[in-house]
């Protein structure tokens, strides 16, 4: 299973946390992040109206091109995880179940993190990359 | 050390041997409720429901609730001190202070649950080991990682914790570095000591290792007065 | 979901999802809290009330992520569901009960919550000062929970307690009001 990057995304559509897991891969500025988690945020929210079918369901949720497959999972509190993973690849929900838990963990049950500011929590990292990429 | 009246706590000291006491908590104050509940109490009770005084202590002994609620409890509690002090050693102190009134309940709690078998602890090594199996295991289900010995301090001895549980979610931020929040923890052990008459003080210190990230050290610091009766007691 | 439904949820993920602690040791380490409240605020239980509420709050806007992960549930979708929810599956995930949701109004906008058992308030006797069993409302940190944690999902809630048996009362009765959805942002899926 390999997982590239994750962005999360609080609910303004503010990115409060971007991690790569793999070498090699595009890095962008700081700010190129920012401006390109605002713009997905924007997108699933037209998304999430645009279908003409009654009760389709939230805004955009998986996005697959022939180099890579992003899977967006909103909660229902309106916060976002963005996973990157290689194409074709299967169980990407149960990734984000346990990335989400992860953040209930260590992100939520921080005294020191304030919500909806970005997410500076070692044990948070510390568990995602054991989970994501266990040596 | 006055900690009793600011705790406004039951907590009266027991010794047989009023000489040992130097050290230990001199005013304490009475028990308020039962002062006033014996002559004019105007707590009222439901009719349909015992009060607090019929429910047997050991109701509770094994129940559980989740991890999470006492994460955001401590959380909290943690937030709430933040704001009220000034820097890394006050609010270890304040965490220090709940740890040391939950200490102080905890302990009459244990040994009035050990009954006939409960020992009057009197020497250094026998209420460590109290604490690391007994009181440990209470509260956090497992005993303590160790215990040693300072080579360089007679009083100093360590009681070591691979992984806190109170620390179990908490992340401090790099600009922190030096607090712990198992000052907490630190503070039930202080009371424990205490309570048992062995006064000290406890500071809860981060050792992290490359497996054990979250290792915590314990450092129990014995007041004079211990260390000479230890020595006389052979 | 219905409540035996709700109830099953909230049975099954506190068997097999949740690490637990020793109940005595939250007990206590509220009763900590709610004392150094008392303290600080030296004795006005009117404002220890309030900041327990705030405190609750503070919590609630966080463990509402623990709760949806947790238990993967989806939206609810009425106010009674809500209720159901609360009672059965949040109360029991996270402090091992289960009170009765009762006293519903005509317009299905305000309910009851009735606690058999109230893990936080355990061997708690109020102070004696003639005052506290008036005004400290001992679990009050409970309604600032559940205004957190329905405002993350949208919904503004009025949360307070109407009887207590600190107080003397029959038994332990906590309000919950709907006071309006918030719909500055549409909910996902919604139209």
């Amino acid at each position: 299973m390999v997982i590239l990057s994750l962005l999360i995304l609080n609910k303004a559509g503010g990115l409060i946390f971007q991690r790569d897991f793999n070498e090699g891969l595009k890095k962008l500025s700081s700010n190129d992040y920012l401006v390109l988690a605002g713009t997905f945020h924007g997108v699933h929210a037209i998304t999430s109206r645009i279908s003409p079918v009654r009760n389709s369901g939230g805004g955009l949720e998986v996005l697959e091109s022939d180099r890579f497959r992003m899977q967006c999972f909103q909660t229902l509190t309106g916060t976002k995880f963005l996973i990157f993973a290689e194409p074709n690849q299967p169980n990407i929900d149960v990734v984000v179940k346990r990335v989400y838990e992860l953040y209930a963990d260590y992100v939520m049950k921080n005294p020191f993190y304030q919500i909806e500011m970005p997410i500076r929590c070692e044990a948070f990292e510390r568990n995602l990359v054991a989970y994501i990429k266990p040596k | 050390m006055q900690r009793g009246d600011s705790l406004n706590s039951p907590f009266v000291p027991f010794s047989p041997n009023p000489s040992i006491q130097q050290g230990t908590p001199t005013s304490t104050p009475p028990l308020k409720h039962t002062l006033s509940s014996s002559t004019s109490s105007n707590l009222r009770y439901s009719s349909s429901r015992k009060s607090i005084y019929d429910r047997h202590l050991n109701r509770s002994q094994r129940s559980e609730l989740s991890k999470a609620s006492f994460a955001f409890l401590f959380g909290e509690m943690v937030q709430y001190a933040q704001k009220r002090v000034n820097g890394i050693a006050d609010l270890e102190k304040k965490l220090n202070l709940h740890g040391y009134s939950i200490g102080q309940r905890l302990l009459e709690l244990l040994l009035w649950r050990e009954g006939r078998s409960a020992k009057r602890e009197t020497r250094i090594l026998g209420i460590l080991q109290f604490i690391t199996t007994t009181v440990y295991r209470s509260i956090f289900n497992k005993p303590a990682d160790g215990l040693e010995k300072s080579r360089d301090n007679e009083d100093e001895y360590m009681l070591i914790d691979n992984d806190p549980m109170v620390n179990s979610y908490i992340s401090v931020p790099k600009e922190m570095s030096q607090l712990n929040c198992a000052a907490f923890v630190a503070g039930i052990i202080e009371a424990v000591l205490d309570g048992c008459l062995f006064p000290g003080r406890v500071t809860a210190h981060s050792v992290p290792t490359e497996q054990l990230p979250a290792k915590t050290v314990f450092l129990i610091k014995f007041d004079e007065s211990v260390i000479e009766r230890e020595s006389v007691l052979g | 979901m219905s409540a035996t439904k709700a109830a099953r949820v909230g049975e099954d993920v506190w068997k097999t999802r949740i690490d637990k602690v020793n109940a005595e040791l939250v007990t206590l380490t509220y009763g900590s809290i709610v004392a150094q409240l008392c303290r600080d605020f030296e004795g006005d239980y009117l404002e220890v009330n309030k900041q327990l509420e705030k405190m609750g709050y503070n919590i609630g806007l966080r463990l509402i992520e623990d709760f949806l992960a947790k238990t993967n549930m989806g939206k609810c979708a009425n106010f009674r569901e809500t209720a159901e929810t609360i009672a059965k599956v949040g109360f029991k995930v996270f402090l091992n009960i289960t009170p009765t949701v009762a006293n519903w109004t005509t317009d299905n906008k305000q309910f009851s919550l009735i606690f058999e058992e109230n893990p936080l308030a355990d061997f708690v006797e109020l102070p004696d000062d003639g005052r506290a069993q008036n005004e400290l409302w001992y679990s009050n940190m409970l309604c600032g929970v559940l205004r957190g944690t329905l405002e993350m999902v949208q919904m503004q809630v009025d949360a307070h307690f109407a009887s207590d048996i600190l107080r003397g009362n029959e038994v332990t009765e906590m309000r919950v009001t709907l006071v309006r959805i918030i719909d500055d942002e549409l909910p996902p899926g919604e139209d």
